[in-house]
């Protein structure tokens, strides 16, 4: 599913709120742009209305108010309606406005916004109208004029009584201007051209959006694929190696973005990942070659055997290299299923107190037929130490350091075993007095299947010592060795005592 | 036939010997690396098998160093059947290749094969005269009729076969007959020719005084 993909999902997302916001910002716009044409579309009606209301007396005599008033327009005094028979005071007589040229000038069909007027008697007549006022906007019900709150206030003039009246009626908006004695001017003016302007306006609005719109995604489809392309070059290389190749690498250029130390990371796991296996590829191709060799023995002494007939001493001696061979066979196998456990943590070492000292006096007695033969004397200077371990499993090691140190010593040589107490630690040392091992093959001989003397005739397969490695692993410690030519080799173990 | 088998597994290499032996090759043996040129190069041996995993000089080595003086026929023993190994032996110079572990029969085929060879023959069948020599059943017919042979005679009869038409002298046929270990007498050799003689006919093998023997 294409929805599953992050990059369609980010896009998704960043779509979603890319339209939240240019629609905020559009309506916001629109709504401004709208607020702006009606407030100046209803301070004109207002202006107009104001100008008809004060235009309500434009044959006002001489005679002045009782105020001696200055500001005539606005303030039209009782009985300054001449055509009226008595002065009512009121708005909605017989019509008596007479509108200066320059004010009718202001309501004909000649300007585009075709601004009209309607002036209401208090009984709610119309009383005068501009030529052009639309036919429903005569309707009385459409114009109800409010009887002015004259309880509320009562003012002995008529002023333009506040709140104003604003109504938008279709395309059209009306203001309606109450005057304090009753009656009403309703100024209206048709929209259409604002209502065109703001739908030029909307049309504006949408196809920048939409513009808008389109480069954001387009441009968020970019980020998000140079986002993600790492993570596919990660996961492309993952599918290499989990197909096999382990010496695939992620190639990333920029290692110090987050996803740059995720590779730096699965490189390495990689890298440690490909050099594990292929130790163990050795290690399998090692085994695989030292079992080769005693099978081929078996195979040849007993076809050799059975091709004719033989005489039973000739029988007994193949009899005898056969049983040879397999106890080889079995001691490597044995030594291999030790590997496989102590690789695999099964081996659970006993944790137990035991006298160092007397494990390696055993030892060494253990060992002592062999020195013996090879006229090779073992020198102890073990101290009782006491430690804490699987008793047996040091041993092991013991005397497999010392059967070495026998083994590859010269004749009439010594081996000499030491303990000694070292921040914590027994360390063991066992040097022998042989040949010594060569610069170059010392690193190896923990390897497994390493003989430095690369032949058979010694008996060993070269797990010895890397066995000996393990247990010691095990244990907490460690195994070195030293060795110089011609003086001697000097394994130390180093064991923690708690 | 005399052949030097270098092999450091002292078992493997006492039972290749003793069966090669007993299909009537002169043995040789050797079990390490040096040992083993030393011999490949002052013997002409008419094949060698030589173990690639060997103690201080390994077979890769000795066969290097062998190719430089010699084109003794070499039959590599290997426990390890990756083919780049084999790519390496065989470019070394090794003529054929046998993996551990083997049946016997097939590291004799392979050996006959080997020699046939270097001797440039395509079959098994030597036809001289009214003897035929079967090389890979190792038996003699004289006219269709089967002919009791030894061993020692067998090889005897074959190298000379083999070198039909020449003079092949009493040293070299004690060279190619007898290995180390033989206790040789001087005489040995007349016997042998005199008993394939009394069975093949007197003029099959002729000798030329002073030089050697020869099947005309």
């Amino acid at each position: 599913m294409i929805f599953n993909s992050i990059r369609a999902r980010l896009q998704i997302w960043y779509g979603l709120i890319l339209v939240v916001i240019l629609a905020g910002f559009g309506i916001t716009a629109y709504e401004l742009e709208r607020g702006h044409l009606l407030g100046r579309i209803n301070s004109e009606l207002e202006r107009r209305a104001n100008f008809l209301a004060n235009s309500l007396h434009p044959n006002r005599g001489p005679g002045r108010g009782p105020e001696g008033d200055d500001a005539p327009l606005d303030r039209p005094p009782p009985g300054d309606f001449p055509e009226d028979g008595p002065p009512e005071n009121r708005l909605g007589g017989p019509p008596r406005l007479h509108l200066a040229p320059q004010a009718a000038g202001l309501f004909d069909a000649s300007d585009p916004n075709n601004f009209y007027f309607l002036m209401f008697s208090h009984d709610g007549r119309i009383v005068q109208r501009s030529t052009n006022a639309p036919a429903e906007a005569l309707s009385p019900a459409d114009q109800a004029v409010h009887q002015p709150p004259q309880e509320a206030r009562r003012p002995v003039e008529n002023r333009p009584v506040h709140p104003r009246n604003f109504a938008i009626k279709g395309d059209r908006v009306e203001f309606k201007l109450e005057m304090p004695l009753g009656g009403a001017f309703v100024v209206g003016c048709s929209l259409a051209p604002e209502l065109l302007a703001l739908r030029i306006v909307a049309v504006k609005l949408t196809v920048a959006g939409g513009v808008i719109l389109l480069l954001g995604l387009g441009g968020g489809w970019w980020l998000a694929s140079r986002a993600i392309r790492p993570i596919e070059d990660i996961s492309a290389t993952a599918s290499k190696i989990s197909a096999g190749d382990l010496a695939q690498r992620i190639n990333l250029a920029d290692t110090e973005s987050e996803l740059g130390r995720l590779a730096t990371v699965l490189n390495s796991t990689f890298a440690r990942l490909e050099a594990a296996f292929a130790q163990q590829q050795q290690f399998t191709s090692d085994a695989a070659h030292e079992l080769r060799t005693p099978v081929t023995v078996i195979l040849t002494q007993t076809q050799l055997s059975l091709s004719r007939e033989r005489s039973p001493a000739e029988y007994r001696q193949t009899l005898e290299t056969c049983q040879r061979t397999a106890q080889r066979m079995r001691r490597l196998i044995e030594s291999l299923l030790a590997l496989a456990r102590l690789d695999a943590g099964q081996e659970t070492m006993k944790r137990l107190k035991f006298d160092l000292a007397t494990v390696i006096r055993d030892c060494a007695d253990l060992v002592q037929p062999l020195a013996a033969d090879r006229e090779v004397t073992v020198l102890l200077e073990a101290p009782p130490l006491e430690c804490t371990g699987d008793s047996e499993r040091i041993a092991q090691v013991l005397t497999n350091l010392l059967t070495n140190a026998i083994h590859y010593n010269r004749p009439h040589g010594d081996v000499r075993v030491t303990t000694e107490l070292q921040n914590g630690s027994a360390v063991i040392t066992v040097r022998d007095t042989g040949l010594g091992i060569a610069a170059e093959d010392l690193p190896r001989v923990f390897e497994r299947f390493y003989r430095s003397d690369k032949s058979r005739t010694s008996g060993g397969h070269g797990l010895g010592l890397s066995i000996c490695q393990a247990i010691i692993t095990a244990h907490g410690g460690t195994m070195e060795v030293a060795s110089e030519a011609g003086v001697g080799t000097t394994f130390t173990v180093r064991l923690p005592v708690g | 036939m005399r052949l030097l088998i270098v092999e450091d597994e002292p078992d493997l290499l006492a039972s290749m010997a003793q069966a090669l032996r007993e299909e009537g090759y002169a043995v040789d043996t050797a079990a390490e690396g040096e040992d083993g040129l030393f011999k490949a190069e002052s013997v002409d041996y008419d094949a060698i098998i030589l173990d690639v995993m060997l103690p201080q000089m390994d077979g890769w080595t000795v066969l290097k160093n062998l190719r430089r003086a010699k084109k003794t026929p070499v039959l590599m023993l290997t426990a390890r059947d990756q083919s780049r190994d084999r790519v390496k032996g065989l470019d070394t110079g090794a003529d054929d290749y046998v993996v551990k572990p083997f049946d016997l029969p097939e590291l004799f085929a392979r050996l006959r094969a080997l020699i046939r060879r270097s001797a440039n023959r395509t079959t098994n069948q030597l036809e001289i005269g009214r003897v035929v020599i079967d090389t890979a059943a190792r038996t003699v017919t004289l006219d269709t009729k089967p002919v009791e042979i030894t061993a020692r005679e067998y090889a005897l009869l074959e190298y000379l076969a083999l070198h039909r038409g020449e003079v092949v002298t009493r040293a070299t046929l004690y060279e190619h007959l007898f290995g180390d270990d033989d206790d040789t007498l001087s005489n040995l050799l007349d016997v042998h020719v005199s008993n394939l003689r009394k069975k093949l006919g007197h003029e099959f093998i002729s000798t030329r005084r002073g030089h050697g023997y020869c099947i005309e």
